[in-house]
Parts: C-alpha cells; sequence; structure tokens
C-alpha cells in the first residue's frame, strides 16, 4: 500500500529475462497490431473525401471522435466554463495529481475515492461522445 | 581476427555490457496484458514516421494542391491508398491507444512516488498525441478536414482572456488560409514529432531507471 522505492529499476532475480521470455510476447504483440492496422487500412481504406469549400458547410459537422465529449459538454454549460474546465483548469490536474498522492492516501480511503471519481468521470465522458456521435442537442 | 566488428565496437563503446543489460534484464512476474498498450502506442508512432515520411514526399501544403496531391497519393501512386489509409488509421488507434495506456497506469496506482514525473512526461504524450491528430486532420483539405479545424478553432477562439491569440496563433490569422495550412503542416511534419521524441526518450529513461512499479 506504500510507494515502492526500487528507484533503480532492479527487479533482482525475480520476473523472467527481457530476452527471450518477454521479448517473444512482444513479437506476438507487433504482429497482432500490425495485422489489425493492416487490415484496416487495406480492406476499410479511408475515403480522401470531398475538396474544402468554405461556402458548403456540411450537415452534421463534428470534431474528431476525440473531442466529441468537449464538444458536448459545451452544449450544456456556458460556454466560458466549459472552456476553462476543459482546457485551463482539467490539464493541469491531470499533471500535478501524482505530488499530492502522499496527502490523499493519508485519509483511508483517499485513493478508493479518487479512482472512483475518475472511474465515474471515464464513463461520463464516454457517454458524452457517445451522444454527440448520435447527434443529440 | 574472431568477432572483429564487435570487439572493435566492445573496446570503444562497451557495446557488450549494454546489449547484455539490454537482453538480460528482468521483467517481473506480475507484468501481464495489461501492460502491452504503451508498447503499442510507441508501435504505431513508429508506424505514423515511417508512413508519415512517405506521404510528406508527395504531400503539397497549398490550399490550391494539398487536397489534389492527396488524391494523387490515393489513386496514382502504387500503395498509396494503403499508406494514406494506413496513416489515417494508425492515428485513430494510437491515440485509444494512449488513453487505454493511461487508464491502466492510473488505475494500477503507478503513477504514485517515485514516478510522478513519468506520469508528467507521459500527460503531455498524451496532449502531443491529440495535437498531432489535429493538425494532421487539417491536411487532406477536404470538407471534413476544414470544418473540423473550423469548429476546434472556434472552441480555442472562446477561451477567456487569450482564446482571441491562440485562435490567430493556430490559423495565422482570422480564418483557414495558406498560412494556417503550412503552420499546421510544420507543427504536423517537424514541432511534434521533434519535440514527441525528445520526450518520449525521457519516459522510457525513466521506466528504466525506476522499473515496472510494484503491483498495488
Amino acid at each position: 500500500m506504500s510507494p515502492d522505492n526500487d528507484r533503480n529499476g532492479d527487479h533482482g532475480e525475480g520476473g523472467v529475462p527481457f530476452l527471450p521470455d518477454h521479448f517473444v510476447k512482444e513479437l506476438a504483440v507487433i504482429t497482432l497490431i500490425m495485422g489489425v492496422l493492416i487490415f484496416l487500412a487495406t480492406l476499410m481504406p479511408v475515403p480522401v473525401g470531398l475538396p474544402a469549400d468554405p461556402l458548403k458547410t456540411p450537415a452534421g459537422i463534428k470534431p474528431e471522435w476525440y473531442f466529441l465529449s468537449v464538444y458536448q459538454i459545451l452544449k450544456y454549460v456556458p460556454k466560458n466554463v466549459g472552456i476553462a474546465w476543459s482546457f485551463l483548469i482539467f490539464p493541469p490536474i491531470l499533471i500535478i495529481f501524482p505530488f499530492f498522492y502522499r496527502q490523499y492516501t493519508r485519509f483511508r480511503y483517499g485513493r478508493l475515492i479518487l479512482h472512483t471519481i475518475v472511474a465515474l468521470g471515464v464513463l461520463f465522458a464516454v457517454f458524452l461522445a457517445f451522444l454527440a456521435y448520435l447527434g443529440f442537442e | 581476427m574472431r568477432l572483429g566488428v564487435v570487439d572493435f565496437l566492445d573496446e570503444r563503446l562497451d557495446v557488450r555490457r549494454i546489449a547484455r543489460e539490454f537482453a538480460e534484464h528482468r521483467v517481473p512476474d506480475h507484468v501481464n496484458w495489461l501492460y502491452c498498450f504503451g508498447g503499442i502506442t510507441f508501435l504505431c508512432f513508429m508506424v505514423q514516421v515511417a508512413t508519415g515520411i512517405l506521404l510528406a514526399f508527395y504531400y503539397q501544403p497549398t490550399t490550391a494542391s494539398a487536397y489534389t496531391s492527396v488524391l494523387h497519393i490515393s489513386d496514382d501512386l502504387p500503395f498509396g491508398v494503403i499508406l494514406r489509409s494506413l496513416h489515417a488509421w494508425t492515428a485513430n488507434i494510437m491515440i485509444i491507444m494512449v488513453i487505454v495506456h493511461m487508464l491502466r497506469v492510473f488505475f494500477h496506482g503507478a503513477y504514485r512516488p517515485p514516478r510522478e514525473l513519468n506520469w508528467v512526461t507521459g500527460v503531455l504524450l498524451f496532449f502531443m498525441t491529440v495535437t498531432f491528430g489535429f493538425s494532421g486532420y487539417l491536411l487532406p483539405m477536404n470538407q471534413l478536414s476544414y470544418w473540423a479545424t473550423k469548429v476546434g478553432s472556434e472552441i480555442a477562439g472562446a477561451m477567456p482572456f487569450v482564446g482571441q491569440y491562440i485562435q490567430n496563433f493556430l490559423l495565422g490569422g482570422a480564418k483557414i488560409s495558406d498560412a494556417t495550412l503550412t503552420r499546421f503542416y510544420a507543427i504536423h511534419v517537424v514541432i511534434l514529432p521533434v519535440v514527441l521524441s525528445a520526450f518520449l526518450a525521457a519516459h522510457f529513461y525513466m521506466i528504466r531507471k525506476q522499473g515496472i512499479a510494484d503491483p498495488l
């Protein structure tokens, strides 16, 4: 439950050697992923689409899928608040929270509470992205 | 004269010790399939570098010829459509893998001391990956590119205090033009690859230095 202290990266005699034991598994994953990528690229090629036309707004225009939850939340909260949260408040929190690990784990369920909040937040973000995908206002 | 080359390099660069260190370092027993997403992200990045360089041979970053050069890649070049599709698909898979990797690290609590700095570099790598996606999306100059960039830059422009400056900086003016395309291209093929590679090196160095976190 406490932070571990193996700062030198030396896992001693435990575990398996990187070569060949672990490396064989890595080769298997590399082969699988390359297979999936080549499958997608060859059997589901990405169309070039129509040339950009500033005068013709296409119907149902949306940002890329990884921006959909931000895009959707801006429909429900004041724009300033949503944007300030998404770009100015959330990213710094995401970056610095591990430095407060010792503070919040002093509470009995500190980490459990944080992990629950994040799990719910992730589900909410997926839900919002799904709504945006379906085109809900 | 046996193994002359290896002996030569070993005397000067200590390559045997480095190779042995690489091959023999122990991978702890608790490492399972959940630990593969960071590596898959790196694999995707290498695919993006390889396909991206090939695309850059033919792509032309001007509003007049960007679309037709992409059409040329897709329709005329041997394997061009596969090359382009591979780049586009891998971009999406890479972002999914970064997110899954982040969630894995988070829920395993692997960010806890002494690994806070590796979490920081990881989050920055995530932001860079998303910026890679956003900047690359404009380059084909099709309808999706144009309107997604317009919506995206308007969202950035609505940011309190700094919005207008950021929007102007992004677009190189008030609207999407040649200036936008060249700066997105510079961000996509020069700035981000260099900066991301540097952070990736730091990310990997810290993994080797600090080892893989113990389970909670």
